[in-house]
This record gives structure tokens, C-alpha cells and sequence, in this order.
């Protein structure tokens, strides 16, 4: 067993290193290759306005949608969840849209808070059709998180066919997330809503790992299950909905992450859930810097990058539960 | 001493009564079979007895207290159920799983994970994945997560279901260990004649009513088993035959084991 948490030990702080490597790579690659040695004060400018605001979104978007994914898979039992399953993503993509194809921007957050409240109204509906009569079940949540993206999807795809040109392109690319437009504005809120979220998952990591396992044995190690669900729920939704409303929706992070940690240090939840943190983050921190660097002038949303790198894992998962 | 006990309990899912007026006990370190066809209740008996259902009328009584006035780690450190289905898919190692059963405990548990590993004879798996072993394997790590809970009394739903004879024998050898030497009261639901006849006592339920109880011997005669299952010929052929394999088995797993 000491043997056991020594090797997690070492994997996790093998992680930990090679990220804060991968992070410092990705500050300095961009359209223009950043000399960490030779800092003049045009590097110090572009590092303080642009690479540092994104690098830093980019952690905490790719860090929250990871430990979504830990939590979400562990609350339904199910490998394929992710934090869009229930329909979060819709919601926000709805609401922020309306705000970019119909130009309301009565300041610059408007788009973020928009974003935010869309996500968290979706969360709260999926949470009040999701209730039965046992309570907060897995199998309802997820259906009317399906039914509820559904939904809102069409209302979007109806919103975007009748709007104007140049609103209908920002729209696309904020659903595919972007991070050209981050700044060091959108950070205090984010990082508050993270780890508020975080810290909500954090005390209830012995329930999430007990979730997983069931109820009827949740239960029998002295949890409330349907409180438990409901909290990490609210967890993962906050984590989300901050994530989205700060960059645009960003896919595969939140469903890919989660098991690659879990191949190599376990399951349980005291682990799994801060190295999905500093996996997803490291992931879509190096998603952003290839996506404006392999183009460059042009920017690559770092969503679409983050899911070309993510596919093809994921259909690797596919495989192998093929396989089984 | 009594640690489960069960006083005019009645319990309805719907508008109908399903169970009626149900009294029995269960004394400590005692392994108690619950038998009867499908449906005759013998689940509900025993999530009404872990607490996770509330009976409408009765009361159950669980040490010295009602099951229903623990608090959840209280409850835990008292009780714990294993449901007739293990999820297949529950990502987690076998270490893992066992040292889950420290949650309700404050640093005192009844066991350690190391112990319970080696008396459930999972010593050398702790590092293996849930998805990679056998059925009965399976069954034996979680009961090893519940000797480090601590709890008092072992509800099992069907235990045995699915497992073949041989490891239906590790299974019901390993029950037996943990009721003489650990005093842990275990209460099961079966199926199988044959390995309820070597329990402590049984309980032959049907339509939520208790048709008989007492040792094996007492329960398991042709006309009680024939009125409870609705049979029409005798099972006498079939008993023999069971008990037959049963201690041929036994008689196999002491010689095995000397």
C-alpha cells in the first residue's frame, strides 16, 4: 500500500514538472517566439497584454473542464460523461451568442456574464426536471441535460440563420473556443468561480468516490447520496459555466482528461480530481499556443485544437472498451 | 445479544401493504439465510434493515438503537450492504475500494485495509483493477471494504447468485470465519437449498410474510418448502443431492485446508 501512494506521489509530481515545462514553452510560442532571456519591453508588453492573460484562461478553463469531466463520470457512472452533457454548454452558447449577433455589449464583460447566466439557468433546469420522485437520479439528470441541449441547440442554429454576417462569425468562433479576445479582465471572476467550485469538489471527494460505486453502497458508508449529487453537481456546473462564459465552448478536455489521470495513478477522487486540474489545464494551455502558432498570422481556435488532439484518443477509448 | 431486530414491521411501495406485522432477530455473530420465491420481499427486508427504506409502521432496531435515528457514519459503523449486483464498470483498484471503508471511521476502524485483504484472501491484488477479477473475487473485496467499516452487521443480497459451487464455498467458508472470529452478525438472501441448509438459521419469507424460521433442519422440510414455493412434488431427491455436493465440498475444503 506505502508502496502504492509513493509511485502516485512520483507520477503526480512528474506531471506537476512537465507541465510547468509545457506552460513555459506555450508562454513563449505565439506568431512571434518570445526570448525568455532577452526581456525588452516589447516582449514584456506582448507577455503582460497577450500571452500571460491567455496562458492563464487557458489554465483555468482547461483545469475547470477537466475536474468536470472527473466529476460528472464519477456522479453518473458513465466513462463517455462530460461537462456539456448536460446541456451547459447550450445554455451559454444560447445566451452569449444572442449577445454577439445582435451586438449587446453595454461593456466588455457582457459577453462572459451572459454567457455565465445562460449556463447556470440550463444547470438549474437540468436540476429541477432531473429531480424525482427518489430524488436527484443519474439517469434523469442526464436525459433532461440530452433533452435540454437539444433544445436550446435548435434554438441557436434558428438564432444564427437569421442574424447579421459579422456577429454570425464572432458567434462561431466563441463556440469553438476562442481565446483571442482574453484579457486579464475576465480573471478575478473565473478564478473565484473555479475554485469555488474546486473547493466544493474537494470536500466531497470521499462521496464522489463512493457515488461511483452506487448509491445502495454509498449508502451503506454512511452517505446521503442524493445530497452528495446534488453538491458535486453544483460543482461541476459552476466550473463549467465559469469556463465556457470565459472562453467559448472548449470539447474533449473534460471527457479525455479525466481518464488518461486516471490510467496512471487510480481512481480515487483525492487524486484524480487535482491532476485533472493541472492535466486539462496544461492540455488546453498547449492547444492555444499551437493553435496561434501553426498559422500564424491566423489563429486556430484552441477548441478545435484541444479536439483534434482529443479525438483520436478518444476513439482509441472506444477501441479498446470494443475490445473488452 | 441481539443486533438486528425487526418488531411489527409494515411496509407498502403503493397503496397495497407489502409486508405485515414482520418480527424476527438476528443475534450477534450469527449467520442467517433469508429465503423464499421471487419476489416474496426478501430485498426490501433487507434495505429496510440498512435504512435505505423507512418501514410505515414497526420498528427496527439495530444494537441498541432504531436504524433510523443513526446518523449516516453512525449507520455505517453499524450496518453495511452489499447489493446482489457489484458494478463491473467502478473504475477502481482493489486497494482502493477496501480503504473506502475508513470513510465512516474516526482512525479506529475494526481492521486495517492490509488486514482485511489477507482474511478475505485478496493479499496480493491490491493493485489489481475491480474489472479483472472473477465474480467471486469481486464479492470477497467488498466485503473486505466492510470488515475495515467495522460494521456489526452484514446485510448480503444474494451473494452467492452467478457464482459457481466453488467459489459459492470460499464465499460461505469466509462468512463463517468472519462470524466466529470477527462476532460480526451476517444476514443474506439465497436462492440455493443446499447452502442454506448449512447456515446458523434461516427465515422462509413469501408475500412479505415470514412463513417459518429456525435452524435448517426445522425450516427445510418437504411440506414448508413445497407451501412456500408452490411446488407440487417433493424436494427431497433434490435436497439429498445438495447436501451431498455440499459436504463432499466441505469435507474437500478442510482437507485442503489441514
Amino acid at each position: 500500500m506505502k508502496r502504492d501512494n509513493s509511485s502516485t506521489f512520483l507520477i503526480a509530481a512528474a506531471l506537476c514538472a512537465a507541465s510547468l515545462c509545457i506552460i513555459l514553452v506555450s508562454v513563449a510560442s505565439g506568431p512571434r517566439l518570445l526570448n525568455p532571456f532577452i526581456l525588452d519591453s516589447e516582449t514584456c508588453r506582448t507577455l503582460l497584454a497577450i500571452r500571460l492573460p491567455r496562458t492563464a484562461v487557458a489554465l483555468l478553463m482547461g483545469g475547470a473542464l477537466g475536474a468536470s469531466g472527473a466529476i460528472l463520470q464519477g456522479i453518473f457512472r458513465n466513462p463517455l460523461a462530460d461537462p456539456y452533457i448536460l446541456g451547459i454548454s447550450s445554455g451559454a452558447s444560447l445566451a452569449a451568442s444572442f449577445g454577439l449577433m445582435f451586438g449587446i455589449s453595454l461593456f466588455t464583460l457582457s459577453v462572459p456574464i451572459l454567457a455565465f447566466i445562460g449556463a447556470i439557468a440550463t444547470g438549474a433546469a437540468v436540476v429541477i426536471l432531473g429531480h424525482g420522485w427518489k430524488g436527484l437520479q443519474p439517469e434523469r439528470l442526464l436525459l433532461a441535460g440530452v433533452g435540454i441541449g437539444f433544445f436550446l441547440s435548435a434554438v441557436l442554429m434558428l438564432v444564427m440563420t437569421i442574424s447579421v454576417d459579422d456577429g454570425l462569425k464572432r458567434a462561431i468562433l466563441w463556440m469553438s473556443g476562442d481565446l483571442s479576445m482574453v484579457d486579464w479582465e475576465l480573471l478575478p471572476a473565473g478564478l473565484l468561480l473555479i475554485l469555488g467550485g474546486l473547493g466544493l469538489a474537494l470536500t466531497r471527494r470521499r462521496g464522489l468516490n463512493a457515488l461511483t460505486l452506487g448509491d445502495d453502497i454509498a449508502h451503506s458508508l454512511g452517505f446521503n447520496p442524493i445530497r452528495e449529487r446534488l453538491f458535486l453537481f453544483i460543482a461541476a456546473s459552476l466550473m463549467t459555466a465559469a469556463s465556457v462564459s470565459m472562453g467559448g465552448v472548449v470539447g474533449f478536455i473534460g471527457l479525455v482528461v479525466p481518464h488518461v489521470v486516471r490510467r496512471h495513478v487510480g481512481s480515487d477522487a483525492v487524486v484524480v480530481l487535482p491532476l485533472s486540474v493541472v492535466a486539462g489545464g496544461t492540455l488546453l494551455c498547449v492547444a492555444d499556443a499551437i493553435g496561434r502558432t501553426v498559422a500564424a498570422p491566423l489563429e486556430l481556435p484552441a477548441g478545435v485544437i484541444a479536439a483534434l488532439i482529443g479525438s483520436p484518443y478518444f476513439i482509441y477509448l472506444l477501441g479498446q472498451r470494443k475490445t473488452h | 445479544m441481539t443486533t438486528l431486530e425487526f418488531t411489527n414491521v409494515s411496509f407498502s411501495y403503493g397503496p397495497e401493504r407489502f409486508m405485515d406485522q414482520l418480527s424476527f432477530s438476528v443475534a450477534e455473530g450469527e449467520l442467517v439465510g433469508l429465503m423464499g420465491p421471487n419476489g416474496a420481499g426478501k430485498s426490501t427486508i433487507l434495505k429496510l434493515a440498512a435504512g435505505l427504506l423507512s418501514p410505515q409502521k414497526g420498528i427496527i432496531m439495530i444494537g441498541e438503537h432504531a436504524i433510523g435515528t443513526y446518523s449516516g457514519k453512525e449507520r455505517a459503523q453499524q450496518v453495511a450492504y452489499l447489493p446482489q449486483i457489484l458494478d463491473l464498470q467502478a473504475p477502481f483498484r482493489v486497494g482502493e475500494l477496501v480503504r473506502m471503508g475508513e470513510y465512516p471511521q474516526n482512525g479506529a476502524q475494526a481492521l486495517t485495509v492490509e488486514e482485511a485483504l489477507l482474511l478475505v484472501g485478496l493479499q496480493d491484488k491490491t493493485n489489481t483493477h475491480l474489472a479483472e477479477l472473477s465474480g467471486g473475487e469481486r464479492r470477497r473485496a467488498y466485503i473486505a471494504m466492510t470488515l475495515v467499516q467495522g460494521a456489526r452487521v452484514l446485510l448480503l443480497d444474494e451473494p452467492l447468485a452467478s457464482l459457481d459451487i466453488k467459489y459459492q464455498f470460499d464465499l460461505y467458508r469466509l462468512l463463517k470465519d468472519i462470524v466466529r472470529e470477527k462476532k460480526v452478525s451476517v444476514f443474506m438472501s439465497l436462492h440455493d437449498i443446499g447452502m442454506g441448509a448449512m447456515l446458523d438459521r434461516l427465515l422462509l419469507v413469501k408475500h412479505g410474510r415470514l412463513i417459518a424460521q429456525g435452524d435448517p433442519g426445522s425450516v427445510l422440510t418437504d411440506e414448508i418448502v413445497q407451501d412456500t414455493y408452490d411446488l407440487n412434488d417433493s424436494i427431497g431427491l433434490y435436497m439429498a443431492a445438495n447436501r451431498s455436493v455440499c459436504r463432499a465440498l466441505a469435507v474437500a475444503s478442510l482437507q485442503c485446508r489441514m
